[in-house]
């Protein structure tokens, strides 16, 4: 089994005559969680679509088949009921095997009694939970995450981020997420992707050691590495 | 509570509009051999459901109203399916689509006639016929705006393309397809009343032209009663049918 879990060479993407990435190499180690920041309109998107194979590009993408997305708006099925959006990839699961797996889901993403109810009955968070229940249910090897939390208020984005480390601590699967917030990317992430100009300009190792908990936001380090990570984004 | 406010106030209103009709009747200040007061179209109704008519020109019209919009739904869904998700289909067919979309159905109703005779054929026909445009486009609509989100995420979940097409293209669309399928009930009843005045030897609307023709205004009146009743009966029925199948659906944001 190789080392990497997504291996990325020359990569450009274009929509027409414009240019949006531009020569992007990388390597993502497997189990290691990258978050890629950057100014609005600097392609992070667009970067993650690419690595999904939702858009054409030139250049080399090496990545598993097997890949769990989140978008940003959570794109829930709102003609299924929760446990019918967890259950819709479970395709090769006889009926009572998928039970037990959306069942194990709703318990990991706390929404075990709503498996009956439609996306519209629930709040911003927890349908965010269950985009992302959606997207683990088949036990992916890399998940893509598209500013997951950026609809949700500040409170409950950080509800979310302490559930989302508990949950990846769990899960120990690759994961790239795209974010505009800096303390989301510190808190979580092992390595930082800062995109600029077309192309990734600085790779920051985060000095914070595993497991996290976002008590280390009100550090001196942290606030340090936050102004640095700035700094490096103008 | 909130349907029995709505029941409510619909029975209020119809019954005003009754009452209202009634006084300018009793104050002959409209002519009532040309509008008769609403009991004396009671009776009229009475005598037309005692003498077992009014069952036989009720359910015909329904079979041949119901048969015509079934067979134009499927029709108009599919073809809306098809043009919304394939290009090369969409390429092909819209164009064709288009130029019998331009035609008025009501015009070619003696078209159809010469075609297919006076029978019951030529009625469902019409009927078909006008009612496939309106499903066609708003279900091309629907299919051909779900969400890139929805397509994208549904194919990391299944590879299979019919799984996609049946769990997540058609239901997408089923707003777009529940607002056509509301327009096609009303061009349906449009087109029965229509196909019922040539060669018909009952139905409602052959009841209203021949009730006319013989100057029974009462009973016209009657007929057309029926029919207002039965088309907004259908429709009725249809969102009962569609919130327990689609309860996802926000019908009072379609119409």
């Amino acid at each position: 089994m190789s080392e990497y879990s997504i291996s990325v060479k020359n990569l450009s993407v274009a929509y027409g005559s414009f240019s949006v990435i531009e020569d992007v190499s990388f390597d993502i180690r497997n189990a290691e969680f990258i978050a890629i920041i950057g100014k609005s309109g600097t392609g992070k998107t667009t970067l993650l679509n690419a690595l999904a194979g939702f858009i054409k590009c030139n250049g080399d993408v090496n990545i598993t088949d097997c890949i769990g997305f989140c978008f940003q708006n959570h794109s829930l099925f709102y003609w299924m009921t929760v446990a019918e959006n967890i259950g819709f990839g479970l395709n090769n699961m006889n009926n009572t095997d998928k039970k037990h797996t959306v069942n194990e889901i709703l318990k990991k993403i706390d929404l075990f009694e709503y498996g009956n109810k439609y996306p519209k009955e629930l709040s911003g968070g927890q349908m965010q939970r269950v985009a992302l229940g959606r997207a683990i249910a088949y036990n992916p090897d890399v998940l893509l995450l598209d500013e997951p939390f950026s609809s949700l208020d500040i409170f409950t984005r950080d509800q979310m981020m302490d559930w989302l480390i508990k949950l990846i601590s769990e899960l120990k699967i690759t994961v790239v997420m795209v974010t505009h917030y800096l303390d989301e990317a510190l808190v979580l992430a092992d390595r930082i992707f800062v995109l600029k100009e077309k192309r990734i300009s600085n790779v920051v190792n985060v000095p914070f050691a595993k497991p996290r908990t976002q008590a280390i936001r009100y550090t001196e380090q942290f606030q340090k590495s936050k102004q640095e990570l700035s700094d490096l984004l103008n | 509570m909130k349907e029995f406010k709505k029941i409510y106030y619909s029975v209020l209103s119809i019954a005003g509009i009754i009452l209202f009709w009634q006084v300018l009747s009793g104050f002959d200040l409209i002519n009532s051999n040309l509008i008769p007061p609403p009991t004396k179209v009671y009776l009229a109704i009475i005598e037309w459901a005692k003498s077992g008519e009014l069952f036989i020109d009720f359910s015909t019209s329904i079979w041949r109203g119901i048969t015509g919009l079934l067979i134009g739904s499927i029709i108009g869904i599919m073809l809306g399916l098809f043009t919304g998700r394939n290009q090369t289909l969409d390429k092909i067919l819209t164009p064709v689509l288009n130029v019998f979309k331009a035609f008025p159905p009501v015009a070619l109703l003696p078209v159809f006639i010469t075609f297919f005779g006076i029978g019951d054929f030529s009625k469902v026909f019409s009927i078909s016929f006008a009612t496939i445009f309106p499903l066609w486009v708003n279900t091309h609509l629907g299919a051909s705006t779900v969400p890139a989100e929805f397509i994208r995420s549904a194919m990391l979940l299944s590879k299979s393309g019919v799984k996609i097409f049946f769990k997540i293209i058609i239901p997408a669309s089923m707003n777009s397809i529940i607002a056509g399928f509301r327009i096609s009930i009303a061009i349906s009843f449009i087109m029965l009343y229509v196909s019922e005045l040539a060669g018909a030897s009952s139905g409602l609307g052959y009841q209203i032209s021949s009730s006319h023709l013989a100057y029974r205004m009462d009973k016209m009146l009657g007929a057309l009663i029926v029919l207002g009743l039965t088309a907004s009966m259908i429709d009725l029925i249809f969102n009962k049918i569609v919130k327990y199948f689609f309860p996802w659906v926000q019908l009072n944001k379609i119409i």
